[in-house]
């Protein structure tokens, strides 16, 4: 249970562990919270040659309110997030969603950027991000990009991130603009709390005033090699005035068709389909009804 | 684990039969693969490194017994790999089968079992890297194929 040996470099600034990052190429990980990275290494299943702690970089943890956006700095503990008033306000699903994630312990020292750079398939935030249609803002010595969280997830454990960038910033839009109302809701499933998901859902539904919805984002995660968006099951929603049918129909259709999820000791395929289904009902039946209460924002 | 499925070639039977038996398009088709040789008749061996997304890349040894086969439609696999990290061990049947537009059907079927630390770590992973690379694996023979017919026409 000892990694390793590895080159270590604790940076102070964000363009220092920029350029150490450019230096080393794939031989070097950032390290944000490590609570997935240290364990790898102590397995011996991951072995960089060079850690970039991003501890020390102070200007990377922060959660703002911008114009229609929140932002959230990519070393913003997950603890900060789940207490944040701003977080619970702007993206209630964030919030909702935090809780679901590991342990206290963990989340004290977890971030956020690091959750969505490592990309597991069953982690929570990046279907959260999915769902909410975030923009991930990496860097490297060059400058600057944003990335759809929906183009982000390429793969296991793989992102749209290239050698030497870093995932500096998280940006979610609030609520739709057009006077739609919207709702969200998240729902997983494990056998002990803190356990990686059998399977789980986050979901965004919006509502205009008759009562139709112009638009649903369904993410589901643990029943692939990435957060699956369902789109099939919001096809079904959007333009329908929603009803018990129909959301016990897209649900049916998110499990059928939108996911393919393997099979492990911890539950078989065929199951993990059927959570999936379960879940993504209740997840719109919550999502809706909070649409359809939720007060008209100024 | 159990990974099945059918895939479809676009080319002749005869063709995708070769090109299953040959090591050196096997060798760049695999994933990983670093060598691959043919060690006897119907056995092959080789050196893969499996790597995940961040994860170190691990090592196999891997040797592949062919049996029971009836060329160009069906054989079966004996799998035997061994690394510093796990084993992975099993046994696969692949049969082949003309389609309408003269391309050929693969049907497999495998059934795998994975031990040793890769297994007590990522078991809820193998899955998926098992299937990501034989995507991975039958689109680059396949694009192979499409070479060869594109030379030979």
């Amino acid at each position: 249970m000892k990694p390793a040996a590895f080159d270590y470099h604790r940076p102070t600034s964000r363009s220092e562990a920029l350029a150490l990052l450019a230096d080393h190429g794939g031989d070097a990980k950032p390290l944000a919270g490590g609570q997935s990275l240290i364990p790898a290494m102590n397995f011996r299943l991951a072995m960089p040659a060079v850690l970039v702690d991003l501890n020390a970089i102070t200007d990377l943890s922060y959660i703002t309110r911008q114009g229609s956006d929140l932002r959230i700095g990519a070393m913003t503990r997950h603890r900060a997030v789940e207490r944040s008033e701003d977080v619970r306000v702007a993206a209630p699903l964030v919030h909702e969603a935090m809780p679901f994630i590991a342990h206290v312990a963990i989340r004290t020292r977890g971030t956020i950027g690091g959750s969505l750079a490592h990309a597991d398939p069953a982690a929570e935030l990046p279907a959260v991000m999915i769902a909410l249609d975030a923009r991930i803002r990496v860097e490297n010595v060059q400058g600057s990009r944003e990335v759809p969280a929906a183009d982000f997830f390429t793969g296991l454990f793989s992102t749209a991130l290239e050698s030497g960038e870093l995932v500096t910033e998280i940006a979610i839009p609030a609520a739709q603009a057009d006077g739609s109302r919207t709702g969200t809701a998240f729902e997983e499933f494990s056998r002990r709390h803190g356990d990686f998901a059998l399977a789980g859902v986050a979901a965004r539904v919006a509502v205009d005033g008759s009562g139709r919805c112009t638009l649903a984002r369904i993410a589901l995660f643990g029943v692939g090699d990435r957060p699956m968006l369902a789109s099939t099951c919001a096809r079904l929603l959007e333009g329908q005035t929603p009803s018990t049918d129909n959301i016990r129909a897209a649900a049916a259709a998110a499990a059928r068709d939108d996911i393919d999820p393997t099979s492990d000791i911890h539950a078989s395929s065929r199951y993990r389909r059927h959570l999936a289904g379960v879940l993504t009902r209740r997840a719109l039946e919550r999502a809706f009804a909070r649409a359809h209460t939720e007060a008209v924002r100024p | 684990m159990n990974l099945s499925g059918t895939f479809a070639f676009a080319g002749p039977r005869a063709t995708v039969w070769a090109l299953l038996h040959d090591p050196t398009v096997l060798a760049k088709a695999l994933p990983g693969t670093k060598t691959l040789t043919l060690a006897g008749p119907g056995r092959y061996e080789g050196a893969m490194k499996v790597s995940i997304g961040p994860l170190t890349a691990a090592e196999f040894a891997v040797v592949v017994t062919l049996s029971d086969e009836t060329e160009p439609s069906h054989f079966a696999m004996q799998i035997d790999g061994k690394g510093g990290v796990g084993f992975a061990r099993g046994g696969a049947t692949v049969d082949l089968a003309d389609d309408a537009n003269g391309g050929t059907v693969m049907t497999y079927a495998s059934d795998i079992q994975i031990g040793g630390r890769i297994a007590a770590v990522g078991q809820r992973l193998v899955e998926s890297v098992g299937r990501m690379m034989m995507k991975q694996a039958l689109d680059a023979l396949n694009a192979e194929l499409r070479t060869r017919m594109q030379a030979g026409s």
